[in-house]
């Protein structure tokens, strides 16, 4: 991901303001995919106790899913979107329901490695294709130009993404909140063999939540695309970084997810002011202060799946 | 402790060692001798990794952090201070350590899936920091040019050599390591595997005895890589990133955790077939996952113990 922004035209201390407004609003960006991503990870964590490695494969395929549908079937962007969400979660759903499901009755560590293991695969696949080069990808026109925010001046794609995600983050809170699937799941994630004792078949949900967590990565991948180019491997580190963001927060917490997801964007937009090299690696030192202080995260729950 | 949870081979755990003459003539058996210390040097990899995650139930994913920084460590300082070959690989060895201790100290307080997460974490930062520093590492490039320094009289130019100086270093670890497994400290790592809370209620200062199990743990990786430098004259980049953390893993899978042999099975199984495969297909690493997916879903338990449990099944 084009993480720095562009380089700013340093003309005096004025300037220099205005860039670091750009990086901060750079940052909520990039925040916004790791919010995308750790959301979906952190619901299926808290709901099925597993750890999906696959995420950050999954985002690719989003990404990729996306290419699909604008290149091949020239569609419009709004499509590709909204393509690759409903296709990516099909495919989740999928995968928990003929794989993922077997192994819920051992240690959790099973189903961690089968989804290692699928993400070597899914992106192997990806690669013989669509072959191991990057693929270009456009910022959509409806969004061409930026738009001035008074203060400064600001790409009118990355504020959609701020827009979109805010809006998807908000759907998200509103329905495990408000409906009644959503209580279902809430009561899933403390106990879930107490729901399935209560007469809701467990199974179906455990399936909708995985279906639901891979859409959201899948159209996190849409939406990332537009600021990169594609390729197979881009989903790799985004996983790390969503697995700090989740250590972080706290795993199974949707709030620790958002606020996780603001401070690891802003710290890697801020640390690249200061230093390049030192922004990937501030985040790891940032988490093993939080581990210090906190071990299960900012949110994390206590004997919570461990 | 139950008859039936014990890990298995504890009484005939020396029997392999009637295996010994194959493993001297092993470089004769593959296409090329260095394939053979490849094997031997996951093999060691392997069997270090049992310790934790087998006999200790902590399943780490940035193990290739100790067989990266091993190689590393050991790679310059035998290139920048020309030093003897077992300072360079003892040198790589303590780094580990120490990196370990402090990686230890912050998660062993974790367990489950959050010492695996942060495992993983760290494992990137390192890949990090060695891609970027590339003054130090060579970056993407890996760092070229590690001497074998002879031992004594004995030059290790030819790859047979080689060889045999990792046999004896195979030789040694396993015997550390069977010691170390098949000892009360051992015996205290299996009871936190099968139930931590238990062992703290007897008195056990549990957290303390994983940070060790950790900290062995990370000495063989860090002499696996150390050996790697030697064997490929270079380290590439890819010792430190998640797909070696998840070899080795696959390895221990493959061949039966819990058991010391079996991960050491795996290892060179693996990577005899990785080396075959290659030359046909560039494909090795879709079969790998599939792999890696099929092993967990039908022989979790090791191909091993599979097979030992077809043909000599346990009365229950």
């Amino acid at each position: 991901m084009e993480r720095g922004g562009k380089p700013p035209p340093l003309h005096g201390p004025l300037m220099d303001i205005q860039f670091i407004f750009v990086q901060l609003f750079n940052g909520l960006v990039l925040g916004a995919f790791y919010i995308l991503l750790s959301l979906g990870l952190t619901i299926i964590f808290g709901m099925l106790g597993v750890v999906n490695f696959a995420h950050g494969a999954i985002y690719m395929l989003g990404a990729y899913a996306a290419y699909t549908v604008m290149e091949v079937y020239s569609g419009s962007f709004w499509m590709a979107v909204l393509f690759s969400g409903i296709i990516v979660g099909l495919i989740g759903m999928v995968i928990e329901s003929t794989l993922l499901r077997k192994l819920y009755d051992l240690p959790h560590f099973y189903n961690l490695l089968l989804t290692f293991g699928m993400m070597i695969f899914i992106e192997e696949l990806i690669r013989i294709i669509y072959s191991p080069i990057g693929k270009p990808f456009g910022t959509p026109k409806e969004f061409l130009g930026s738009i001035d925010l008074g203060f400064m001046l600001f790409p009118k794609y990355r504020l959609f993404i701020l827009g979109i995600t805010t809006f998807l983050a908000i759907g998200i809170w509103l329905f495990i909140v408000k409906t009644k699937l959503g209580s279902i799941i809430r009561a899933g994630t403390d106990d879930s063999q107490m729901v399935d004792a209560l007469g809701i078949d467990i199974s179906k949900i455990f399936t909708l939540v995985f279906g639901m967590g891979a859409g959201l990565a899948g159209m996190a991948g849409a939406l990332a695309a537009p600021l990169q180019n594609i390729y197979p491997y881009m989903g790799m580190s985004i996983l790390t970084e969503t697995f700090v963001v989740v250590i972080i927060g706290g795993m199974g917490s949707i709030i620790g997810s958002i606020i996780g997801g603001i401070i690891i964007g802003e710290l890697i937009t801020l640390g690249v002011i200061f230093w390049p090299p030192l922004a990937h690696i501030l985040i790891y030192i940032f988490m093993a202060v939080i581990l210090l202080i906190r071990p299960r995260g900012l949110f994390g729950r206590a004997k919570f799946f461990e | 402790m139950e008859e039936s949870k014990r890990p298995r081979f504890i009484k005939g755990r020396y029997y392999f060692f009637l295996l010994l003459p194959l493993f001297i003539f092993l470089p004769f058996l593959t296409p090329h001798h260095s394939l053979a210390s490849e094997m031997l040097i996951f093999a060691i990899f392997a069997m270090g990794f049992d310790i934790l995650f087998g006999y200790t139930g902590l399943l780490s994913f940035g193990h290739a952090i100790f067989f990266g920084v091993g190689a590393y460590t050991s790679g310059l300082i035998l290139i920048k201070f020309q030093a003897p070959l077992v300072v360079g690989l003892l040198g790589g060895i303590l780094l580990s350590l120490i990196i370990a201790l402090v990686i230890g100290l912050l998660i062993v307080r974790n367990r489950g899936i959050y010492f695996v997460m942060v495992t993983l974490a760290f494992c990137q930062m390192f890949y990090f920091v060695a891609l970027k520093w590339t003054s130090l590492t060579g970056g993407d490039n890996g760092l070229h040019g590690v001497p074998r320094p002879s031992i004594g009289p004995i030059h290790l130019d030819s790859e047979i050599r080689l060889y045999y100086l990792i046999l004896i270093f195979f030789i040694i670890s396993l015997l550390l390591a069977l010691r170390i497994v098949h000892s009360p400290f051992g015996r205290v790592l299996y009871s936190l595997k099968n139930n931590e809370d238990r062992a703290k209620s007897i008195g056990f200062h549990t957290d303390r005895f994983k940070l060790i199990s950790f900290l062995i743990s990370a000495c063989f990786g860090a002499l696996a890589g150390g050996l790697y430098a030697l064997h490929l004259n270079f380290v590439p980049l890819e010792t430190l990133t998640i797909i070696t953390s998840g070899d080795v893993v696959i390895m221990s899978i493959i061949g039966g955790i819990g058991t010391l042999y079996g991960p050491i099975f795996g290892a060179m199984l693996l990577v005899y077939l990785k080396n075959i495969i290659s030359g046909y297909t560039e494909q090795w690493n879709l079969i790998m996952g599939f792999l890696f997916i099929v092993s967990v879903l039908t022989f979790r338990r090791g191909i091993l113990l599979e097979l030992r449990e077809k043909f000599f099944p346990t009365k229950s």
